[in-house]
């Protein structure tokens, strides 16, 4: 397959809708005919430059101001679709209390990308690797779709379902996202390994967990890039949950985490250095998560 | 195809183009504006080298469409200095920050952005604002140590 | 070492790049003319392959100008001329006549009003292949039964026949082996491998060519060398040279990616004669990424010594993996051979070199000719070596090393000279004060998830590739100095500048010889194969010693000339005056010794030779230098292994450099760390493996997966240190030699006696990623587990 991506070469109607219901109409007649929201363009344009994905219409939602917020009150946390990375990344209320969201988002690439592209983005491209997915997971988010006759709301978690794949339907919109209030005594991380720091990762992991008494009282551990999906591992959670972080937990947890992961082996890194480098992660992840919860 | 009308700022100057929807914001500002600087080095937003500033911050006009930029204001590096060197180019100059320069307009604006929103960084700070831009020549440390040095002269201007 | 008070060498300089922080700078993929087509290239998606048929119809009914196999000479030939023909292997034409042999590389090429549309014309080509077996391995590759990329090739004008997929053989012995061998106490043998990486140069290989209305050519293009570019697309084109220009033009990078003409270039010729029309081809990155790749090299390396440390023989057996075309691989073999023989007085050896065609991307010369991948292994041995004999790594190289009053091979057995300036002592010794060599303890000792190393290696490059006597690469540059008549100066060559400050050099070598000040001597771009004299090419860090050489000898020439007319004016003898640089006035002065009060500036002495019609105060010139001066280097690396996640990192280095005098210390410094950064990357991240199921890349061309080293892997600012040796080059402009080459040759090697020194595990094979590493230590502790 012949590439050139000093252009771009495929030709594309190309739809600027300035409201979310001019968006839902478009996306609703040309549900049928390969259409591609571009919001960030950080990943459609690079998929139309490398896979020669070649859609026939371009719906740009970017001028769509309803969806362009960030939010934080009783309710939680809200993000809109088109909210590039870098607004995600400078709120005040992300950094003090979304520690592993905001770990992530700043360890994606770098500023000119994140000046770019979105988390709805990094969600709808449905890497394994996508760096935002971990912690929305351990932290319950759900994504609002809308279509031209309502909206559903579906938990990150199940959002994704396969490289590339999610349950977004062809005449839906990813509109916004919510992430829950956090309770006391939470905390959590995100770490993550690639080959340089501004990288895809090998392997990322977002850990949430509350503390209480000095137990673990509820916990959530999410892998990516080691699946098919970011995957949790339930099994080690299982492990975790209403004990003390002891070495001795801390290491079953590890070993635990270690055999759920599905990872393969591929350019970036092997599936014999990913199960090792799972435990490693796990205990420095679960740990850091544990100092923030406090007590 | 048909060709949609665009008017958008560079450098401080009101342009009126016909561009077709597929054309990218790089090669509208490389062919049919003449403005060269803006680098082409592997077209997928690894690399840093077609960054320019939109509406002041970086982004990659590589992955760019250019109807996007429709009634948006860009920068590219033969806009930063109105006459003579921004200090940033100066300390570029000076620190030998420069080889073969083919990063260096890349560069020199993720410099200036950063300067603008952290006009004292640290060291860290700006390797770390940097690490999206490929450099093949210096090894990077005379471009921090140029960025650093502006940042520490702007603190000597206050 | 002379001491000088010079008024622009060694001093720092901006001006000659105010182009590059500005956008306004040219390079070849810049130039614009107008009405010009924009050009792509079809290429192959397999990796070895008979061409069947190509069908252009559709892709032509568009508009577009389309070339192929039919469209272009027959000639073969070699895309490199920098060695002599006789010693030149010519296997390739522009594009493939019968079959392709590696993927990605061209079939055919199109030309449209823009490079959308040539795009989509481009896959309207049908192009019928029929698969043949590919070969990816060298040992694969040299089975009799395998499948063969050639049957015979030319080497000058004489047909070859190829077997076993072997491109070219070298053997060479000094003394007597194993004589050597029986004298040593210490043995050590190791093989070791060195990766094939992607030059990864900014700018991707760019073509402009404009056909000019006497059947002629204009051409901008990415080059280290305008001249062989135009002599070659001479040959191909049967165009005299006179109506071929070649336009010498700012380099977005190298590395020595553009040795030898780019595979795109004739291409464009090729549809620009075709279109009646300037064509410009920019290289899309993946398909830079698949036109040329770094030499790897296996070592199977042996070498000997006494009790005392004294080497008695070094025996080397080498195989080189060159992909789908040989474009050096002779010369190539040669300079491994002489890296090796002038690192270590090895007294007796052996060298056997094989180069073995493969269907992967045509390797050519990368940063260094073969020296960072043979340093690797000497390096590592003699640190292998130091253990077994109980001795300082330190003392052994101290004891054994290549200096002062030996004889260097700049370029392989037939390019060798005396070595008159060496810094070898003073960095080893300095160096190791610098990063507490005496506090370094043997791995054995050290704890802990995170372990830090420190280690040594030294290196070297030639600078240049003259010699007493002409050997099997051309090797002379060329100058015109010419003082305008306003006392300025214009400095014209050939001479390309890498980004290393070539030019400045140029321009401070005229100012200091003339002592014009620096601001009033031009280098400009514009100029082009007709108004310049030959020069060979940057490469082989040739540029300040020979390049600049050339510029010295012409300055000298021009300030002779300068004299003569001011004898005249002052009435007088040239010999009895001065020539001065007089900063008040910015100029240069000439005055009759003892009377400086009776200056005439150089600018009026130029006016008046202009309104006397005396002449231009000129002179061209032509040198080849006599010697290969060695610049030397010397790492001194710490590493910082996570033995949990098998991460490294570099918090220190020292780096020792050895340019005799430093003509510009700034830019020095800037090639040393820029080096060390691509040194690094060799050492535990850069690699293009390929799927060889499909024979592609598995980065499939996108630098996605082709990592190198960022802002934030490079050691912080203060933890870097860079410090020069303090020597003089007596045959060197000003006492100069190189160093661009010599600044990556040791830096990988450093760092694998560095990884050893923290974790006590030595590794064999670049790079040591962090997945080798795991593996290792746990090997490593299953090892121990088993001993207890």
């Amino acid at each position: 397959m012949q590439t050139d991506t000093k252009i771009l070469a495929h030709e594309f109607e190309y739809l600027t809708p300035n409201t979310l219901n001019e968006a839902l109409d478009m996306l609703d007649r040309y549900q049928d005919k390969n259409a591609k929201i571009l919001a960030g363009g950080t990943d459609l344009l690079v998929k139309m430059k490398t896979i020669n994905l070649k859609p026939d219409y371009i719906i740009n939602i970017k001028n769509i101001q309803e969806i362009n917020f960030i939010t934080y009150n009783d309710d939680g946390l809200k993000i809109g679709a088109v909210t590039s990375l870098s607004q995600v990344e400078k709120s005040k209320e992300v950094k003090a209390k979304y520690s592993a969201l905001y770990e992530a988002i700043k360890s994606m690439a770098a500023i000119a990308v994140r000046n770019m592209g979105t988390i709805a983005g990094n969600l709808c491209n449905a890497s394994p690797a996508a760096d935002t997915a971990p912690p929305l997971i351990a932290y319950g988010a759900e994504v609002k779709l809308a279509n031209k006759r309502g909206e559903r709301a579906v938990p990150v978690e199940e959002f994704l379902t396969g490289p590339g794949k999610t349950v977004i339907s062809s005449n839906e919109l990813l509109t916004q996202l919510n992430i829950p209030v956090l309770d006391e005594n939470t905390g959590s991380s995100f770490l993550k390994i690639g080959r340089v720091k501004a990288d895809i990762a090998k392997i990322n992991i977002a850990v949430y967990l509350e503390r209480k008494n000095n137990v673990c009282k509820s916990c959530k551990i999410v892998f990516g890039s080691v699946a098919k999906t970011p995957i949790r591992v339930k099994g080690a959670e299982d492990i975790l949950r209403g004990q003390q972080l002891t070495s001795d937990v801390l290491t079953k947890v590890a070993e635990k985490a270690s055999e759920e992961i599905k990872p393969i082996t591929d350019i970036r890194s092997t599936a014999e250095y990913r199960h090792e480098i799972a435990k490693v992660m796990v205990e420095k992840a679960v740990n850091l998560a544990w100092e923030r919860a406090g007590d | 195809m048909k060709k949609a009308e665009i008017e958008f700022t560079v450098n401080g100057k009101k342009r009126t183009l016909f561009v077709k929807t597929n054309e990218l914001l790089i090669n509208v500002l490389r062919n049919d504006l003449n403005l060269t600087g803006t680098k082409y080095a592997c077209g997928i937003g690894e690399c840093g080298a077609c960054t320019v500033l939109l509406e002041g911050r970086p982004v990659l006009s590589c992955l760019t469409l250019a109807v996007d930029v429709n009634g948006k204001n860009i920068t590219t590096i033969e806009g930063i200095s109105k006459d003579g060197f921004d200090p940033v180019q100066k300390s570029f100059l000076k620190n030998a920050a420069v080889q073969c320069g083919f990063c260096t307009p890349g560069m020199i604006l993720m410099a200036k952005s950063l300067l603008k929103e952290n006009p004292n960084p640290t060291e860290d700070e700006i390797r770390d604002y940097l690490r999206g831009n490929i450099c093949r020549c210096t090894g990077y440390t005379q471009i921090i140590k140029a960025v650093k040095e502006c940042a520490n002269n702007h603190n000597q201007d206050k | 070492m002379e001491n000088k008070q010079f008024i622009a060498i060694s001093k720092r300089f901006d001006i000659k790049n105010v182009g590059k922080v500005t956008g306004k700078e040219i390079y070849a993929s810049d130039v614009n003319i107008p009405g010009m087509m924009h050009a792509v290239v079809l290429r192959s998606p397999y990796p070895h392959a008979e061409i069947k048929s190509i069908d252009l119809t559709e892709a032509e009914k568009t508009g577009a100008i389309c070339i192929s196999r039919d469209d272009v000479p027959d000639l073969i030939y070699n895309e490199r001329i920098v060695s002599i023909p006789d010693k030149t292997y010519k296997d390739r034409t522009v594009l493939p006549k019968d079959k392709v042999r590696h993927t990605g590389e061209a079939v055919a090429a199109v030309a449209a009003d823009t490079e959308e549309t040539a795009f989509k014309a481009l896959e309207k080509i049908k192009v019928e292949y029929k698969k043949l077996p590919a070969v990816f391995d060298i040992d694969e590759a040299m089975k009799p039964d395998t499948s063969q990329l050639y049957s015979y090739v030319y080497l000058g004008d004489k047909k070859i026949d190829i077997e076993n997929n072997i491109a070219c053989v070298r053997n060479i012995s000094v003394s007597d082996i194993d004589k050597g061998f029986e004298e040593a106490d210490v043995i050590v043998e190791e093989t070791f491998n060195v990766q094939r990486i992607y030059h990864m140069q900014l700018e991707t290989k760019s073509t402009v060519c404009v056909p000019e209305a006497d059947g002629g050519i204009t051409i901008w293009t990415t080059t280290q060398g305008i001249h062989n570019v135009r002599i070659l697309l001479g040959e191909i084109f049967n165009i005299p040279l006179h109506k071929i220009n070649v336009k010498r033009i700012t380099l977005g990078g190298s590395f020595g990616s553009s040795i030898q003409m780019n595979s795109i270039t004739p291409i464009c010729v090729a549809l620009a004669l075709k279109a009646k029309s300037p064509v410009k081809l920019v290289m899309p990155r993946e398909d830079d990424i698949y036109d040329h790749a770094s030499y790897p090299l296996r070592t199977k390396i042996k070498i000997g010594a006494k009790k005392d440390g004294t080497l008695t023989a070094g025996h080397c057996k080498v195989w080189v993996e060159i992909g789908a075309h040989n474009i050096q691989a002779y010369p190539y073999l040669g300079c491994i051979a002489g890296w090796f023989a002038s690192l270590y007085k090895w007294i007796n050896i052996k060298y056997e070199g094989k180069a073995v065609y493969t269907n992967k991307t045509p390797t050519c010369a990368r940063r260094g000719y073969g020296s960072p991948q043979i340093n690797f292994p000497v390096e590592n041995a003699m640190d292998i070596l130091a253990e077994k004999l109980g001795m300082d790594p330190i003392e052994l190289r101290l004891k054994n090393y290549v200096g002062k009053g030996d004889e260097f091979w700049g370029q392989g057995p037939t390019i060798k000279s005396i070595i008159r300036s060496c810094g070898v002592e003073e960095m080893l010794v300095e160096g190791s004060k610098l990063i507490g060599w005496d506090k370094r303890i043997p791995p054995s000792e050290k704890t802990g998830d995170i372990r830090r190393g420190i280690g040594v290696a030294r290196g070297f490059h030639t600078s240049g590739t003259g010699g007493p006597n002409p050997g099997e690469v051309i090797d002379y540059s060329g100058a015109t100095v010419k003082i305008n008549e306003d006392g300025s100066v214009d400095v014209v060559t050939a001479l390309m500048d890498h980004g290393g400050g070539t030019w400045d050099v140029a321009a401070k070598v005229a100012a200091e010889v003339l002592k014009v000040p620096f601001d009033k001597v031009g280098i400009y771009n514009g100029v082009d194969t007709r108004t310049t004299v030959f020069d060979v090419n940057t490469h082989a860090t040739r540029g300040v010693y020979c390049g600049c050489g050339a510029v010295k000898l012409a300055a000298e020439k021009v300030k002779k000339i300068l004299l003569n007319y001011a004898a005249t004016l002052f009435k007088d003898l040239p010999e009895n005056l001065e020539l001065v640089c007089n900063e008040e006035l910015g100029q240069a002065v000439v005055y009759p010794k003892g009377l400086p009060e009776k200056y005439k500036t150089v600018g009026e002495i130029a006016k008046t030779a202009q309104i006397k019609s005396w002449g231009t105060i000129a002179y061209t010139s032509s040198l080849r230098q006599k010697n290969c001066p060695p610049c030397f280097i010397t790492y001194f690396t710490e590493v910082e292994v996570n033995t949990k996640t098998g991460q490294i990192k570099i918090p220190r280095v020292i780096m020792m450099g050895d340019s005799g005098t430093i003509m510009n210390p700034e830019l020095w410094k800037g090639q040393i760390i820029g080096a060390f950064s691509q040194g690094i990357g060799l050492g535990y991240i850069e690699e293009i493996p390929y799927d060889t199921n499909t024979g592609k890349l598995k980065c499939n061309g996108f630098i996605t997966d082709f990592k190198v080293l960022t802002t934030t892997e490079m050691p912080k600012i203060d933890d870097i240190k860079v410090l020069p040796a303090h020597t003089y080059e007596p045959t060197g402009p000003f006492g100069a030699k190189g160093i661009g080459e010599a600044a990556l040759s040791a830096v990988a090697s450093s760092f694998g006696n560095a990884v050893y020194n923290a974790v006590g595990i030595r590794f064999y094979d670049l790079p040591i990623t962090p997945e080798k590493m795991l593996k290792a230590l746990k090997e490593k502790e299953e090892k121990k587990d088993k001993k207890e």
